[in-house]
């Protein structure tokens, strides 16, 4: 299979297109079992634009970069948080700090704001050898602070990970619309500590489960001054 | 050979830790002797070596320790001895009093030596990118060790830490990949355009605007890691509800490890802007941090929460000394590392023995501790006046040099103020330091006296006293070759 760099470049672009609109998705949503699914099929689309541009460029290391984030972004994680949601009692994200239609406008705002504000060639500008897919960059900057957002404006632990994942999601969409992603030394490194991290969420999803019987933050209000 | 050697360093407690989590008891604690005992011989040679010959590389140039990498290494491994020997003592009182479980006590061992062994890649790698993964890492493994005993606080504590934890090393990550993006466009994409040694050669051909960009990101995240105002609010609960040897750890090293990495980012960003840029953020949020951790050590009523503050605003300090820069603020910045290290770590240590003997950490709760507890109480006593900063500690000397420094680089305003609030922190500790040692002293649960305990919180303070007084030449010598690596060219 070949591709051509202008065919790369379009994927690349539509699939960043795509990770931002289900991340608007996200904020709207208020059913944690649908977000998860979301925020797989999120990593989805980044290995794909992943492994689409590696096969472009002819270069292994994207390739297997792509299939690394396919594993433990769009398998992994999600499973990992799949386990927590079935232990706990509610699934929903029944009263937070901003409601979803409220979500759903700020999170839209978001992406006009970052497509107007981000111009990536100021910022990231081509260099030899890149592909040129002007609308990736400003479209991880949404996506970070869509992640933001959601880990911000909601009560349970649970949503607030999937806010911080969206967040995440974000950023690996930076580092591949910036520079084609990092070493892949560091790559590996990153996703090591991704899978701790939740490994480590899912630690204190289940003590906060069997201490306070829910997974919602207002629990966690004793500590002061 | 180096290869061999690093590969034991880290390999060492990463191993000893599989080994520990099963196991308890007597057995389970020289499995972490052990493990430590080779780590730390090997790191503080290591160190020697670097210190000695400048710079000590292997693995191709992926490990790459300078003389301030290997002043990091030599905390690192000395600090966690101190928290290692600690442990024990702490961990069977835990246990006896069932505010750990049975089976924790393992776990306990293997996350303390897999947080060791976090800590110690940070010194090592050249690499920024490997860089943000250790110190990622070493919060993932802490926070595991913050809420090891499953209290709500506990809980609540971890809790923050993980998710405030994680979303400000995120920033980090963005602030590398900026400097990853400036530093590719003049190397082109070679595996060693994120190295440190590699960018600060660079610099001044960097994008500046992605370079002032990745120092606000780097300030912003590894800041929070520090604990620098305003995205300190996790440290206050994660220090204090830790168990006491883990508190020593992460705020005697933790936060150094990531102070470590701003000052890579600002050496590059001043080697490519010229000082300006990042040092006057710098200065601005060091002061906010010495001005912020100020009502809360006068309000406290948490002992160990008083030191956490007070870890506030040491970091407040040290990004105050680091903004001015030139030489002897510089030389101050260096030596306060290693004194707030061994002091604080012996304060939290000394602090956990009083908590667990009053049944309580209210300070209100904990007085008179000269009769009641002279050992602990003793220790922190002392500590308190060396922290504050009262002559003759080495915690004085480097404060006025960093103040007189500032002055002389023209922050004069700036070293005014923070002199005035480094002696009404120091009032403030010192009222709850007095009342801690002469007050009433209320029911107490007995100990022993124990001349171990007693000699290993005496050591590091009398060091701190000593030092204050009077450097040996080979350490001065040392001092001045870190010094030459935190010099930002043309200064």
């Amino acid at each position: 299979m070949t591709f051509t760099p202008l065919e790369a470049a379009r994927l690349l672009d539509t699939c960043a297109a795509g990770v931002v609109l289900i991340g608007v998705l996200i904020a709207e949503t208020r059913s944690m079992g649908r977000a998860i699914w979301l925020v797989a099929a999120q990593a989805v689309l980044l290995s794909a634009a992943v492994v689409g541009v590696g096969i472009a460029t002819g270069s292994a290391h994207l390739v297997l970069g792509g299939l690394l984030t396919l594993v433990s972004r769009g398998i992994a994680v999600p499973l990992i948080l799949g386990r927590i949601l079935r232990a706990s009692p509610v699934r929903v994200e029944r009263n937070p700090y901003l409601g979803p239609r409220v979500s759903l406008i700020v999170a839209i705002a978001i992406v006009f704001a970052a497509a107007l504000a981000v111009d990536s060639a100021t910022l990231g500008g081509s260099f030899d050898g890149s592909i040129n897919a002007p609308r990736a960059l400003p479209a991880s900057v949404a996506e970070v602070l869509t992640g933001l957002l959601i880990a911000m404006t909601r009560r349970k632990g649970l949503s607030i990970v999937i806010g911080l994942l969206v967040f995440e999601n974000g950023l690996a969409l930076t580092a591949f619309s910036l520079t084609y992603g990092m070493p892949f030394v560091v790559e590996l490194g990153a996703t090591f500590d991704l899978l701790l991290v939740v490994v480590a969420v899912a630690v204190y999803a289940r003590r906060m489960l069997t201490v306070f019987g829910t997974l919602s933050t207002d629990q966690l209000r004793n500590l002061r001054g | 050979m180096n290869d061999l050697v690093i590969a034991i360093l880290v390999l060492a407690p990463t191993v000893g830790g599989l080994a520990a989590w099963r196991m308890h008891g007597r057995a389970v604690e020289l499995v972490a002797y052990a493990a430590l005992y080779i780590t730390g011989a090997t790191g503080l040679g290591m160190a020697l070596a670097a210190l000695q010959t400048g710079r000590v590389t292997a693995f191709g140039g992926i490990v790459s320790i300078d003389a301030l990498g290997a002043y990091l290494l030599a905390l690192t491994v000395l600090v966690a001895a101190m928290a290692l020997a600690a442990s024990p003592r702490y961990i069977r009182h835990e246990l006896a009093t069932n505010a750990l479980r049975p089976h924790v006590e393992g776990r306990y061992y293997a996350l303390f030596l897999w947080f060791v062994a976090t800590l110690i890649v940070v010194p090592l790698v050249d690499n920024l990118g490997l860089l943000w993964v250790a110190i990622e890492a070493t919060t993932i493994v802490s926070a595991l060790l913050v809420g090891i005993n499953r209290s709500p606080e506990a809980i609540e504590a971890a809790w923050k830490y993980l998710i405030l934890g994680t979303i400000g090393v995120g920033f980090a990550l963005l602030a590398t990949l900026l400097a990853y993006a400036s530093s590719v466009r003049v190397l082109g994409e070679s595996s060693d355009a994120l190295n440190w040694t590699r960018l600060i050669s660079i610099a001044p051909q960097l994008n500046p605007n992605l370079l002032r960009l990745s120092f606000v990101f780097a300030l912003a995240g590894y800041g929070t890691k520090i604990g620098l105002a305003p995205f300190h609010t996790w440290l206050p609960d994660a220090h204090s509800q830790a168990p006491s040897p883990i508190s020593a750890l992460l705020s005697g090293v933790s936060l150094i490890a990531a102070f470590y990495a701003l000052v890579r980012f600002h050496l590059v960003t001043a080697a490519g802007l010229g000082s300006g840029f990042s040092s006057t953020l710098l200065v601005a949020f060091g002061l906010l941090s010495i001005a912020v951790a100020l009502p809360f050590l006068i309000r406290q009523e948490d002992i160990k929460r008083l030191l956490a503050y007070s870890s506030v605003e040491h970091m407040g300090v040290l990004a105050l000394g680091l903004g001015f820069g030139g030489p002897l603020a510089l030389l101050g910045v260096i030596a306060h590392i290693g004194f707030h290290a061994f002091t604080k770590a012996t304060l939290f240590i000394s602090a956990g023995e009083l908590v667990q003997q009053y049944g309580s950490r209210r300070l209100s709760a904990i007085r008179g501790t000269l009769t009641a507890a002279p050992v602990a109480g003793g220790a922190l006593g002392s500590g308190i006046v060396l922290i504050g900063g009262l002559p003759p500690s080495g915690i004085f000397v480097t404060e006025f040099a960093i103040i007189v420094g500032g002055v002389t680089r023209g922050y004069g305003l700036a070293a005014a103020l923070a002199a005035l609030l480094l002696a009404l922190c120091f009032v403030a500790m010192a009222v709850h330091g007095s009342r801690i040692v002469w007050g009433h002293s209320g029911p107490v649960q007995a100990q022993g006296f124990d001349r171990g305990m007693a000699v290993r919180l005496a050591l590091p303070l009398l060091a701190v006293a000593v030092l204050g007084l009077w450097t040996p030449g080979p350490l001065a010598t040392a001092l001045e070759s870190i010094r030459a690596v935190l010099a930002v060219p043309g200064v």
